[in-house]
């Protein structure tokens, strides 16, 4: 019997952080690092991971909840280690759904995050009820945020919301686009602060990808940047991101924060 | 509510009279009537208790099922036996009437309306949170006092009191409970004076604070907070004489 997979998600409150182009990119390392890993698309409504790395789609998590599909269907192999779960676009029932219809997903879901030992979920962005659902699912929620005081207030109205309605504690900051591991640093103390003097949260630091055009640039050419440029400053922060992870994962399993039935604000 | 009786179908060998089709129709008529007469209370010509506990039953589920709240309201007419003993039983029925007319006028499609027994009714507020069904309850009070209610009993303003309260999904509870829940509070509005809406606290959802002022401006650096209030004062300095000028000119 395999032990449970580790899951974690990507969200930030803000959207443009750079959560879809990370969650690409670490599961791409966690992958050649010989973990087994399934990158699922939280963005119910507007699918974006197909397209940043120029995947056909046949067949999404829209089918398996709409159609009764088999979710082993739905996804595609990128390797034979990195498997991803499309989700719809264009389908604005999708971020919506209802108790009942995240019941059926954290069913099917459970089953298949079986066959993985890591699963990413990389949200949408904004507090919507997919996003809340996926942050109560998760184990390990990490926290895109970058210097810009949009993304901070956003990234903390996040964590609030997260704490309160769904009894979260504990928050994986991940500094992106910073020009250098200092402005990091400032941006995580900055919120961490305001986390601890009003939520009494203390928040952990995960760690920081730099500012480098290469990001663009690979999102262009719809290729992972760590595949375009392995070498490159982002890359090399991302490979450390993925060791940090896998360390988290082989550590002993957290303990369950909260049912993984969501509770309604 | 939907008949669960359709209309009878045409005969199959296209007869213009088959003696059985004509006694199917007449039963399904008959059952038509029969149902209305077990869901209706037949003064008012609203939905009688023993509907409402079944459609209360109903909604309740499909909170579960849709996350959706569902509200009730619980009402009951002000000093009513006075009107009787004044006027007698055929004005205090005229007012029932009215009233009912006027609340069926005053609520949404959705909503379903009941006499539960008495002077006392309750509305149904399917996939309705509690503000939401605050408002309404106070639309109906409203619409009470707007318009006379009864020709003969002219004289004497009719009133309610009003309990609203709502079920979430995650509560645990059975549709006789959440009656007793809004029955409670329609007893408090009727200690509270009558002519009032009453609502729990208990049943509000903690207040939604987000993230408040004094949260964000720490993420404000010194310098921009500063400016952000220079140009505040600045603003109303310069705007209102110009505002004034313009409208001497």
């Amino acid at each position: 019997m395999q032990a449970r997979p580790r899951t974690f998600c990507l969200t930030s409150g803000k959207g443009g952080v750079g959560k879809t182009s990370l969650a690409v990119n670490l599961a791409y390392v966690l992958a050649d690092r010989g973990k087994k890993v399934l990158l699922i698309d939280g963005d119910l409504g507007l699918a974006n991971v197909d397209v940043l790395l120029g995947l056909p789609v046949c067949s999404t998590i829209q089918d398996i909840i709409c159609r009764q599909g088999d979710p082993l269907e739905s996804v595609s192999y990128l390797t034979p280690q990195l498997a991803i779960l499309p989700a719809s676009s264009g389908v604005p029932e999708m971020v919506t759904l209802g108790p009942e219809e995240h019941a059926q997903l954290d069913e099917t879901l459970q089953d298949l995050i079986r066959h993985f030992e890591i699963v990413l979920v990389d949200t949408a962005a904004g507090i919507g009820p997919s996003v809340l659902w996926f942050g109560s699912w998760v184990d390990h929620i990490i926290v895109l945020v970058t210097p810009d005081p949009t993304s901070m207030t956003d990234a903390y109205a996040l964590i609030k919301v997260m704490a309160q309605n769904y009894q979260r504690r504990r928050f994986h900051l991940l500094l992106n686009a910073v020009r250098n591991e200092q402005e990091g640093r400032q941006t995580f103390d900055t919120l961490a602060k305001v986390a601890e003097r009003f939520l009494h949260l203390s928040l952990a630091y995960l760690g920081s990808t730099p500012l480098d055009p290469i990001v663009c640039q690979a999102i262009r050419d719809q290729v992972p940047f760590i595949r375009l440029a392995p070498n490159r400053p982002a890359s090399q922060a991302v490979k450390i991101l993925a060791d940090r992870l896998a360390s988290m994962v082989s550590c002993r399993p957290p303990r369950r924060q909260t049912p993984p039935k969501a509770k309604l604000a | 509510m939907q008949s669960p009786f359709p209309k009878a179908p045409d005969c199959p060998l296209g007869a213009k009279t088959c003696p059985l089709l004509k006694v199917l129709r007449r039963l399904h008529q008959e059952c038509r009537r029969l149902l209305q007469l077990a869901q209706t209370d037949p003064l008012t010509g609203l939905f009688n208790r023993r509907c409402l506990l079944k459609a209360l039953e109903r909604e309740m589920e499909r909170t579960r099922r849709t996350g959706l709240p569902t509200s009730l309201i619980m009402i009951d007419l002000d000093h009513f036996k006075r009107i009787n003993d004044t006027f007698g039983h055929h004005t205090g029925d005229q007012v029932l009437r009215a009233v009912s007319r006027i609340w069926s006028q005053n609520i949404r499609q959705l909503d379903i309306l009941c006499r539960y027994g008495g002077e006392e009714f309750a509305i149904i507020l399917p996939g309705t949170r509690l503000p939401q069904a605050v408002r309404l309850a106070e639309r109906l009070q409203a619409a009470l006092a707007a318009g006379p209610v009864c020709p003969n009993a002219h004289s004497v303003a009719i009133t309610a009191s009003f309990g609203v309260a709502s079920f979430r999904p995650e509560e645990k509870m059975s549709a006789k409970r959440f009656l007793a829940r809004a029955d409670r509070l329609l007893l408090q509005a009727k200690m509270q004076g009558r002519n009032n809406v009453q609502y729990q606290d208990s049943s509000l959802p903690p207040a939604p604070t987000g993230v408040t002022q004094e949260e964000r401006l720490a993420f404000y650096t010194k310098r921009n907070a500063y400016e952000q209030t220079y140009h505040h004062a600045s603003q109303t300095q310069d705007v209102l004489p110009d505002q004034r000028q313009r409208r001497r000119g």
